[in-house]
């Protein structure tokens, strides 16, 4: 409960305003709720007990029947307003919450974040987020103003009926409500939250399943993975029924607490009135709010079964906001005039490799340079560039730019995996570089040679699918590269980037990057002799001793 | 690639019947116990008026414990119809949804291809989130249709038996709910429609943005990606609101119709009581029971259709999904060959022939040179990028159809019944490696351990000891955590765990050094020794050069 405190003060934070004035809303439509009924009760009975004296002339009729009316229209439009304001203000809490989180998965440290799995992802920023609308609009807001209500209640049916009736209708709500919440949370917890992992299962292996389904197939291993994904919504079935007849029970508690209350008010009130200590139409106040309050215990049962789901997601989600992060860097301004980025005594290892990857490297690059890394797969050649990029953080020494930390986005590395969204080809190219124009789209992919396989599939607006799909994988490599060289770095960073390429492809990609970006300091992992031919300088990285710069 | 395809107007109805009538009994059994439980409040407002009676007039009426007991007791009898027919409903929403999402799933395992709702995102929003958004539709619009038809009525008797101006009052407020619920239905659908649209897209944006992000950020544009999701998230919000708003709008012009309905009655029924009114009832003035019965029976009347209302929204909801579920059926997709299940090997030698092959790619028809392959061959595919290579190797693992042609596979034709025992044979190395989101032994051995001689042959001794957890480290889906070569690797060693008769390797030494490149080679080489045939789709001079056959593919 405390850590759905947590979440609902953090959801009220940025809807402050908005959230209370629901909640005052809220309130107000229950105690409008039990006044209508309440008056309507003694008006009726009031006004028989009236008739049958023969009193009927002198009995008030206008302004209680002017009150029901004003009762009934307000209720109805203050549960209008309450509705709107709450709801609207959730969703733009959860909207923040979504936004919050994603920075705060974009802000993960380097190594963590290429293991980040785009399902597992998608199911806190979706998933958990949505189970977390519950908090404030089935738990905390429905929660508080059934209690003022209850509190009001007791007040109210006390001075106007007799205290005997106030505090039985009271202790048997509020007694009977906190035991049903209580004993049903205690139950439902566990499996509600057995069904929405389940359900997070279900979606991570099905999207699995979906994007491997080839592979999988080839292995005979898509009958087993089927069986799996089929496993998850079992057992989330299972769960789910489970949860239901618990809220179900809950609410069978809820609805006899309820049918408990009124009963005793018609009771007592109506013994009472026998004995003619009160009137049969203060009777009538008493039983008819006890009905009306129902309305307080509702909303309780959805939370019980929420709860576990409510729980879990809240702790998932605190978890990414409350990791240590990175700041998101974005694209930063132009350096002015010639760049330098220097190596200086840099050492790098992995904890849980014992042998640093680097040790003891020195390495400078200037505007206009091209340098070609080369050595052996695993010696180091993509962590020299991650190192470069600003990616990850020397053990030891300094990797600077102008004597300046580097800082992502001046600093551009073109990876070895196609990293290409679905969408548009400009969509793709405008990651780098928002504001470029069309021609300028254009010359980056005639420098990338891809110009005609572009206008082949459609030009600027053709679609790829996921990751990129549609493009072979030469095709997806000068793609990246292009958007490299539409964001103009200082640093360009390439990771053999003409792989996949044939002989001339390949060639023409490098004298295009060149061309497009004369002023460029360009570091490149090499393997390629095409690749090394271009460069003006070779650093061969040889394993596990220090790297010697040859240079 | 995405094929339209034209949504009949009605398609999304009949979808919703079909996925209905698939626990139309229990439904209708559940729908019979809700409305019985609805018409028990007639004795149970009985009972309260006759108590109120007795205490007014002193006699014709029943004791206020009798009438307190009564209460209670058929308060517990209705508790435990709807609980029954909760519970049933429960039942018959979850079956239904549950079977859809076995048979989207049956199907999208062996299709190709996007869907037509769209990718991986968007189809995982379809199978989870918007299947359970039928589930208010599935449960609720049966049950309150036949109170709707139930309840009203009885009342509407029980009204003109007790007043005549009380039963004109509920005859002109009734139809007045359902008239205007039939207007606010189309706005509220086509609404809704717009939402289960953004929901899909929005999770399509996602998955693919997040799998993508360490590369994202390095390249500077995560503020921006943020940005757009923002923009993204926050359309969606509107799109959820704007439901919204339509579903309270109405259901507040009809809470304000009950509303008014339920004063008109309670002030007719105060006057009469009072003698102010003389007119309204059929000669004598209503009696103190009549007076409170009908008032406790007001709300009640309004209640109905209030319920029917409401599920009005969740039927729009229900058949924005439905439409989606009917495009998506519609849907011609392409299917690979057999099920991708275990399956024994096909007895024989592993020879491969095939004559006449032609596939269709998009506009372009792809023909390849006639061959026969022996156990052991080792042959190369070779041609410029895009000429089709892929797509043959595609083709001999059965993962796509032919155009026309046949692919004989140790002798016998590829066909559905011989596809997964043929595929018993392989080992595949696709160009892009994909890691599902299980331990790196998972995704090498399919549950096998790995043994350190497997790991020696494909070079990953000491990739696997530098990872975090070793083998049962989770990768990225493509392989985050691992560089081009090691992940590429991996992949060889998973083709080599499967100990093949046939290797099917597109590129396999694209993205590696010299020196991995030769291990890679090495390590298909010593498979071709074991007597594996090697079929390699390559550009690589210096694997061409150690093969026995080029095939060349033309485009």
């Amino acid at each position: 409960m405390t850590r759905l405190w947590r979440i609902f003060k953090l959801m009220m934070a940025g809807e402050r305003t908005a959230l209370l004035r629901g909640l005052a809303l809220a309130t107000l439509v229950l105690i409008m709720g039990g006044a209508l009924l309440g008056l309507s009760g003694w008006f009726i009975v009031a006004a028989s007990a009236a008739g049958l004296a023969g009193v009927g002339a002198v009995f008030d009729v206008f302004r209680p029947s002017a009150m029901v009316r004003f009762l009934a229209i307000g209720r109805t439009a203050t549960r209008y307003g309450e509705r709107l304001l709450t709801h609207d203000a959730t969703l733009r809490a959860l909207t923040k919450l979504r936004v919050a989180l994603l920075s705060g998965l974009a802000a993960r440290s380097y190594d963590r974040l290429i293991r980040l799995r785009g399902a597992q992802a998608l199911n806190r920023i979706v998933a958990d987020v949505d189970a977390l609308d519950g908090v404030p609009l089935r738990l905390f807001i429905p929660l508080i103003a059934g209690a003022v209500t209850q509190v009001l209640a007791l007040i109210m049916l006390s001075w106007l009926v007799t205290p005997a009736v106030g505090i039985t209708v009271f202790l048997i709500y509020v007694l009977g409500g906190a035991g049903a919440l209580f004993w049903g949370i205690t139950r439902a917890r566990v499996p509600s939250r057995q069904a929405e992992s389940a359900a997070q299962a279900f979606r991570t292996r099905f999207i699995d399943l979906v994007t491997g389904r080839q592979d999988l197939a080839v292995y005979g291993q898509l009958g087993l993975e089927k069986a799996r994904v089929s496993d998850a919504e079992v057992r989330r079935q299972e769960a789910a029924t489970r949860t239901d007849r618990i809220e179900r029970q809950a609410g069978v508690v809820l609805m006899i607490v309820s049918a408990l209350a009124a009963t005793a008010a018609l009771w007592i009130g109506g013994t009472l009135a026998e004995t003619g200590d009160i009137t049969p139409a203060r009777a009538a106040i008493g039983f008819f709010t006890a009905l009306a309050l129902m309305e307080t215990l509702a909303p309780l049962r959805r939370a019980i079964a929420e709860i576990g789901r409510m729980l879990g997601a809240a702790r998932r989600v605190e978890e990414v906001m409350g990791t240590e992060n990175t700041p998101v860097a974005g694209q930063a301004e132009k350096l002015s005039g010639p760049v330098a980025l220097t190596f200086r005594d840099v050492s790098f290892a992995r904890e849980a490799r014992a042998r640093p990857i680097l040790e003891a490297f020195d390495l400078s690059v200037a505007s206009g340079d091209w340098i070609a890394l080369t050595g052996p797969s695993g010696v180091g050649k993509s962590t020299v560039l991650l190192l470069a990029a600003g990616a990850i953080a020397p053990s030891a020494g300094a990797v600077t730019l102008n004597d300046e930390p580097v800082q992502s986005g001046r600093v551009i590395l073109a990876g070895q995996r196609a990293a290409l969204i679905q969408g548009t080809v400009a969509e793709n190219l405008r990651l780098a570089a928002p504001e470029a124009e069309d021609a300028d789209l254009w010359a980056a992919l005639e420098a990338a040679c891809l110009k005609e396989v572009v206008t082949a599939k459609g030009g600027l607006e053709a679609m790829l699918g996921p990751r990129g799909a549609g493009l072979s994988g030469g095709e997806a490599r000068r793609l990246v590269l292009a958007r490299a060289i539409l964001a103009e770095p200082d640093v360009l960073l390439l990771d053999e980037p003409t792989e996949g390429l044939d002989h001339a492809t390949a060639s023409k990609v490098l004298a295009g990057i060149r061309a497009a970006l004369p002023d460029s300091a360009v570091l490149m992992a090499a393997h390629r002799a095409e690749e090394q031919g271009a460069a003006d300088r070779i650093v061969a990285l040889s394993p596990r001793k220090p790297a010697k710069s040859h240079g | 690639m995405t094929k339209k395809t034209k949504k009949t107007p009605s398609a999304d109805k009949r979808m919703l019947a079909v996925l209905l009538s698939r626990e139309g009994r229990a439904i209708r059994r559940a729908s019979w116990l809700s409305a019985l439980s609805a018409v028990l409040w007639l004795p149970q407002a009985a009972l309260v008026a006759a108590g109120f009676s007795q205490l007014l007039i002193g006699s014709g009426g029943v004791s206020i414990t009798a009438a307190a007991l009564g209460f209670l007791g058929f308060a517990i009898v209705r508790l435990a119809l709807t609980t029954l027919s909760e519970g049933m409903l429960f039942h018959a929403g979850q079956s239904i949804v549950t079977q859809t999402r076995h048979d989207i799933l049956q199907r999208e395992a062996v299709s190709l291809g996007p869907s037509g709702v769209g990718g991986p995102g968007a189809l995982a929003a379809l199978v989870g989130e918007k299947l359970d958004a039928l589930l208010p539709y599935l449960t609720r619009y049966a049950p309150a249709m036949m109170r709707v038809k139930a309840v009203p009525l009885i009342i509407l008797a029980l009204a003109f038996w007790q007043s005549w101006a009380v039963g004109v009052v509920f005859l002109v407020a009734g139809p007045v709910i359902p008239l205007f619920m039939a207007l606010v239905g189309y706005a509220a659908k086509e609404a809704s429609e717009r939402q289960m649209k953004e929901i899909g897209s929005l999770g399509d944006l996602l998955v693919d943005r997040l799998a993508a992000l360490s590369d994202i950020r390095l390249l500077g544009a995560a503020p921006r990606l943020i940005d757009q999701f923002e923009t993204a998230a926050d359309d969606l919000r509107g799109r959820t609101m704007s439901v919204l708003r339509i579903a309270f709008l109405s259901s507040t012009v009809l809470e304000l119709f009950a509303a008014l309905g339920v004063a008109m009655v309670a002030v007719w029924v105060g006057f009469s009581l009072l003698g102010e009114l003389s007119w309204g009832s059929y000669g004598s003035p209503i009696s103190p029971w009549g007076g409170i019965f009908l008032l406790l029976l007001a709300p009640e009347y309004f209640q109905p259709l209030r319920d029917i209302s409401a599920a009005w929204h969740d039927k729009a909801a229900a058949l924005a999904v439905a439409g989606e579920l009917a495009e998506w059926e519609a849907q011609e997709a392409d299917t690979m060959v057999g099920t991708g299940a275990d399956a024994a090997p096909l007895p024989g030698p592993a020879t491969l022939a095939w004559q006449g092959l032609v596939a269709q790619r998009g506009a372009r028809r792809i023909s390849y040179p006639d061959a026969s392959i022996e156990p052991g061959a080792k042959i190369a595919l070779t041609g410029p990028s895009g000429a089709g290579k892929t797509t043959l190797l595609r083709l001999l693992a059965g993962l796509e159809r032919p155009a026309s042609g046949t692919i004989l596979v140790a002798g016998q034709p590829l066909s559905d019944a011989s596809a997964d025992p043929w595929r018993a044979h392989l080992g595949w190395m696709p160009q892009a490696p994909m890691f599902l989101a299980r331990s790196l032994r998972h995704n090498v051995g399919f549950g096998a351990d790995l043994t350190p001689a497997l790991l020696k042959d494909a070079a990953l001794t000491e990739v696997v000891a530098a990872l975090p957890k070793g083998d049962l480290t989770l990768l990225g889906e493509t392989g985050g955590g691992l560089s081009g070569g090691e992940a590429r690797r991996v992949m060889l060693a998973r083709a080599m765990a499967a100990q093949p008769d046939v290797i099917l390797a597109d590129e396999p030494t694209a993205d590696l050094d010299r020196a991995t490149a030769d291990l890679v080679t090495e390590g298909l080489f010593n498979l071709a020794d074991q007597g594996a045939t090697l079929i390699l789709a390559t550009h690589d001079p210096a694997l061409i050069a150690r093969m026995d056959h080029v095939i060349e593919v033309t485009p």
